[in-house]
């Protein structure tokens, strides 16, 4: 009896689950996999196998380029990330006044759509925005700075549009931290530039690193932030789309198999990410 | 080295409250004023060369947006594409997170994770293979079509957001009603809907706004019938008049918006990030 009911209660619970499940294969894996067949057929055919879309993009003299290029943004943004995030949560920690308010400005970058921050960027970077008027009229700078489809301003772009991640984290764990050790180690005799570099950083570097993450894996995949604001510069998921929207016939093995290993180093990422996240506090 | 920190740092403990408020309003700046001249554009006319601000303050360009942009059409198709995606969604939703909510589920955190796996994979990786599949199925450039292509990146969104409202549930209360003589319809609807409806709304308006606002997905699958503000924002950018996507993107960032205060008020924002925090 208690073996049926079991049964009937796994049933139930395959059932509920079912609905989620089937809008993951349908609209996930079952994508992925036909992805993946993509890029092992030879291009424009669709019978065949091949690894040469593999070989022509690792080969590609481009190709160095667009790797190197995508880390690059998704590391440097990283790290100022980090650099931002840390003071502003220190600060912000300490409630001071108007804290409402930059607590609802980090959520800004993450909850506009990413089209009209890199639209307002470039307005606002640009040769006459507000910061080259600023430079120009209050520093008395002679010739506007060029920020717009540099590589500099696609960082200044990064880190706008992705900080957040790695800001939310690293607050949201430096306020569940208990103050008794802090103030353990001032009475101790610590300086404050000790307390924070011995006992604060470290106790919430897992909150730190987990945004971080956060930060590089959507860097890495940024798609509309460097097909509007980044020119020439082209990471890989702007590669990817040019194969389609630019090449005529649209060269779709190509870019299922720059996908592919975009996925990939994507899922590598994540596991990083995972194991962070289960290693206990430090 | 560390002794010139350590003068730095004294020097900064000084000065510390005009440092501190320099910081966080120049942070708050950085942040907000491409929004702001967004919004000038928008309404300015002869901004052009060393002005901080517009001369003359105009209407004109929403009309343009209006009338040459076809935003009438851009929009109901933006909120019906919307609509369709969050309906499915929370359908699909409802039901999974119930169970990854509150039944014995094996394997329940790796289950969770596969399922959030759409919002940690770069969509570009998958829009590829539905847009393929859509192609095959005639489902390209119909509302449905993009719908089910956002319900993609939708569905992990309301999963995780109802699987947690439920398992928030306190299974003492439901107990308590029925202790008290109520029955299962009535606790149902009188002690379970009540508790578990702020949690469907806010999946609602997530996934709402995700896909409204969803840029990669609907560009893989889109047509002439179905383009949305955003695409719509995207062609304008391609065209060069600032000043109607402008006024385009102020149109597009309302939803967002309310979103904003929503979300300051009634959730903790590193629930919005993490998805995997459970893990």
């Amino acid at each position: 009896m208690s073996h049926f009911t079991n049964k009937r209660q796994n049933l139930i619970t395959f059932l509920l689950l079912s609905p989620g499940l089937a809008g993951f294969f349908g609209l996930f894996f079952y994508p992925m996999l036909v992805t993946l067949f993509r890029s092992l057929r030879p291009e424009g055919q669709t019978s065949g196998w091949t690894l040469g879309n593999y070989a022509a993009f690792l080969s590609d003299p481009d190709f160095r380029g667009i790797i190197w290029l995508t880390f690059f943004l998704a590391i440097t943004s990283t790290f100022l990330s980090i650099l931002l995030s840390v003071p502003l949560a220190l600060l912000l920690r300490r409630k001071p006044v108007g804290h409402r308010l930059f607590r609802l400005t980090i959520l800004v970058p993450i909850t506009v759509p990413g089209l009209i921050g890199a639209l307002g960027l470039l307005l606002f970077w640009g040769s006459r925005g507000w910061f080259n008027l600023l430079l120009l009229q209050v520093f008395r700078l002679k010739a506007p700075l060029t920020i717009n489809y540099t590589l500099t301003g696609l960082v200044i772009f990064y880190v706008w549009h992705y900080f957040s991640y790695t800001a939310i984290t690293t607050l949201s764990t430096l306020e569940g931290l208990d103050p008794a050790f802090e103030e353990a180690a001032r009475v101790a005799g610590a300086t404050p530039w000790q307390v924070l570099r011995y006992i604060v950083i470290p106790l919430i570097m897992p909150g730190i690193l987990s945004g971080s993450v956060l930060t590089f894996m959507a860097a890495f995949g940024a798609f509309s932030i460097p097909l509007i604001t980044g020119g020439n510069y082209r990471p890989l998921s702007v590669a990817i789309y040019k194969q389609i929207g630019i090449f005529i016939p649209a060269r779709w093995s190509a870019a299922s198999a720059m996908a592919m290993i975009m996925a990939a180093l994507q899922v590598v990422f994540l596991i990083f990410y995972m194991r962070i996240l289960r290693r206990p506090m430090a | 080295m560390t002794a010139l920190a350590k003068r730095y740092w004294h020097a900064l403990i000084n000065q510390k409250k005009l440092f501190i408020y320099t910081f966080l309003w120049s942070f708050f700046l950085w942040i907000t004023s491409p929004f702001l001249i967004i919004l000038l554009k928008s309404v300015g006319r002869n901004w052009f060369g060393k002005r901080w601000l517009p001369p003359e303050l105009t209407l004109d360009w929403y009309k343009w947006a209006l009338t040459i942009a076809n935003i009438p059409q851009v929009l109901s198709n933006t909120l019906i594409i919307a609509a369709i995606a969050v309906t499915i969604s929370t359908l699909l939703a409802l039901p999974t997170g119930w169970a990854l909510g509150r039944r014995k589920v094996p394997a329940k955190e790796v289950l969770t994770s596969i399922i959030l796996l759409p919002r940690m994979i770069p969509p570009i990786a998958y829009a590829l293979g539905i847009a393929q599949i859509f192609y095959r199925l005639h489902l390209v450039d119909t509302h449905l079509g993009v719908a089910l292509a956002h319900v993609a990146i939708c569905a992990p969104y309301a999963i995780l957001v109802l699987s947690s409202t439920f398992e928030g549930l306190d299974e003492r209360v439901l107990e308590a009603a029925a202790v008290c003589g109520a029955s299962q319809l009535r606790t149902f609807f009188h002690v379970t809907l009540p508790l578990v409806l702020p949690g469907i709304l806010s999946s609602i308006i997530f996934t709402f706004t995700t896909s409204y606002n969803e840029f990669t997905l609907t560009l893989m699958t889109y047509g002439p019938h179905t383009i949305t503000l955003p695409v719509r924002t995207y062609l304008a950018v391609g065209e060069g008049y600032w000043e109607v996507t402008s006024a385009l993107s102020i149109i597009l960032i309302i939803p967002s918006l309310f979103v904003l205060f929503m979300v300051q008020r009634q959730v903790q924002p590193e629930k919005l990030v993490g998805g995997f925090k459970g893990v």
